[in-house]
């Protein structure tokens, strides 16, 4: 199994976000403690483990119809078009179909298992940049619904992702949370990650389901169309600023 | 929904044992569940001006009061102090199974992103309000209608907003909109 390191990337971006993000001296001596021990290390093993059931690597790549050379990049342009699946899917999807396809039982989206499963399987394309390639038709289709998701206003305030997380107010204070600009916080390429404010590892879906839910937006499904399409333009949006892939994050 | 899963997955077995040739099917073999309903039910009515009903703004301390809760107050389980009198914590809904479920009411959280006199924590995406009155109000650059139709519904005199729409959400009714103005354009020196 690859080990999985935290990158010095990350830490710089944690070591600058203590002056950013105006946190207590204790709340800062925490996060340096967990920078050397990502709680969420324990998660991606079990994760390591359970995929391990799949075949690893071997199997994902004949799985995906690529060699095991070239499996950390292809992971890297997830959520992708898989012919076989039919869609642009998720990697957790992709772990379904395999589960399906070998017979085995079929973890939830939203389980714990597929969450570290998935913090495993994207820790595999650490330190590279998220490759999604908007000239894929599907892809662009995916992006281009995600971006539609991402600025409809809707729900008991009538709020958008956009609403708190447009350029134009990046940094602004929201109840004194400093609002990340997400292609610089490099929000697609940091989860999985754990959260320490739910002491729990968290998948990047479920992260968009959180902000949901605080701003009265419906919460919507982990998996739809509509939620793969979030994630492609996140993720794209952190490609843009060129942030390597860091799994396991680290997030307040 | 475990159910489903077994009967798809035996489905997939089965035609894989049918076919030696075809691999299996997997485009049903994931869970991909249907969001564009939920969000379309979501949707945001469009722009709607309205005006001020009668009566609207008022100096009653305990109006003021309650729009004075609502305004640094995120929902009912949130908040900690009592609410003024006229305003609850929770509100009794029924649910589909014909059960009645306790909700907590949601506030305005304006707090999130105006700063005022006495707030705690405020954040800066809107302008300040602290001294509204003085500055707005008394010097005629705005008026309490203005106040009124923004908190109702910011898109009408800024399309691309990044206020909260309180009335046409449904969010709040008419009276706690002018319970929340009133608050604004109060004289908060004491
Ligand atoms: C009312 C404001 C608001 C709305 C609406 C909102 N967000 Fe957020 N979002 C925030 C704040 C504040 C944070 C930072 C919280 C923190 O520091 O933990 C955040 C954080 C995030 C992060 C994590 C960034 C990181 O550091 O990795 C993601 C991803 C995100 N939001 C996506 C979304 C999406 C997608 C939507 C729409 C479905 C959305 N947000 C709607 C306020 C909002
Ligand atoms: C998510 C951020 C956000 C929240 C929450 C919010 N506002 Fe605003 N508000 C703004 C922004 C941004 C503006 C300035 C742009 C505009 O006028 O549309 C504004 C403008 C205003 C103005 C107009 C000020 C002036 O004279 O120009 C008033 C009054 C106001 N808000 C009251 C409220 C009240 C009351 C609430 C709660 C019910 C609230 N706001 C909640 C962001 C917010």
């Amino acid at each position: 199994m690859k080990r999985v390191i935290l990158p010095l990337a990350l830490l710089v971006t944690m070591a600058t976000a203590g002056e950013q993000f105006a946190m207590s001296d204790a709340d800062r001596a925490m996060y340096k403690e967990m920078l050397e021990n990502n709680p969420a290390d324990i998660y991606v093993e079990e994760g390591g483990e359970l995929f391990e059931e799949l075949g690893d690597e071997a199997a994902l790549a004949k799985f995906l119809g690529v060699s095991e050379k070239e499996l950390p990049k292809y992971i890297a342009g997830f959520p992708r078009y898989v012919k076989k699946l039919g869609n642009v899917v998720g990697l957790d999807q992709v772990m379904q179909a395999m589960q399906v396809e070998q017979g085995k039982k079929q973890f939830k989206l939203k389980s714990g298992k597929m969450f570290s499963m998935l913090a495993y399987v994207k820790s595999l394309a650490n330190d590279e940049v998220a490759n999604i390639d908007l000239s894929e038709p599907h892809e662009k289709a995916s992006y281009d619904l995600g971006k539609k998701t991402f600025m409809t206003a809707r729900g008991g305030r009538g709020l958008s992702c956009n609403s708190c997380h447009s350029k134009d107010i990046v940094g602004m204070v929201l109840r004194t949370q400093p609002l990340p600009d997400l292609g610089d916080a490099g929000a697609g390429a940091t989860w999985p990650a754990y959260r320490m404010t739910k002491s729990s590892l968290r998948t990047l879906q479920r992260r968009f389901q959180g902000c949901m839910k605080n701003a009265l937006l419906k919460v919507i499904p982990i998996g739809s169309k509509e939620m793969v399409g979030l994630e492609v333009y996140v993720a794209k949006l952190a490609q843009d600023k060129k942030k390597p892939i860091a799994i396991p994050g680290l997030k307040r | 929904m475990q159910r489903k899963i077994k009967v798809i997955t035996t489905a997939v077995m089965l035609s894989a044992v049918a076919s030696f040739v075809n691999a299996a099917d997997l485009t049903k073999a994931y869970e991909m569940p249907d969001a564009s309903k939920m969000i379309e039910k979501d949707a945001l009515a469009k722009p709607t001006k309205y005006t001020m009903p009668k009566g609207c703004i008022s100096t009653d301390a305990e109006l003021i009061a309650r729009g004075e809760y609502i305004f640094h107050n995120l929902n009912g389980k949130k908040a900690k102090k009592t609410p003024p009198k006229g305003l609850v914590k929770f509100i009794e809904k029924k649910g589909k199974d014909g059960k009645v479920k306790k909700k907590p009411k949601q506030y305005g959280n304006c707090v999130a992103c105006h700063n005022i006199e006495g707030a705690k924590g405020a954040g800066n995406i809107g302008p300040d309000l602290t001294g509204y009155k003085a500055m707005f109000i008394d010097t005629k650059t705005r008026d309490n209608q203005f106040v009124f139709q923004k908190i109702a519904d910011a898109r009408i005199d800024n399309p691309k907003t990044h206020m909260t729409i309180n009335l046409t959400t449904k969010l709040f009714n008419e009276r706690e909109i002018c319970d929340i103005a009133s608050y604004i354009v109060a004289d908060k020196k004491k």
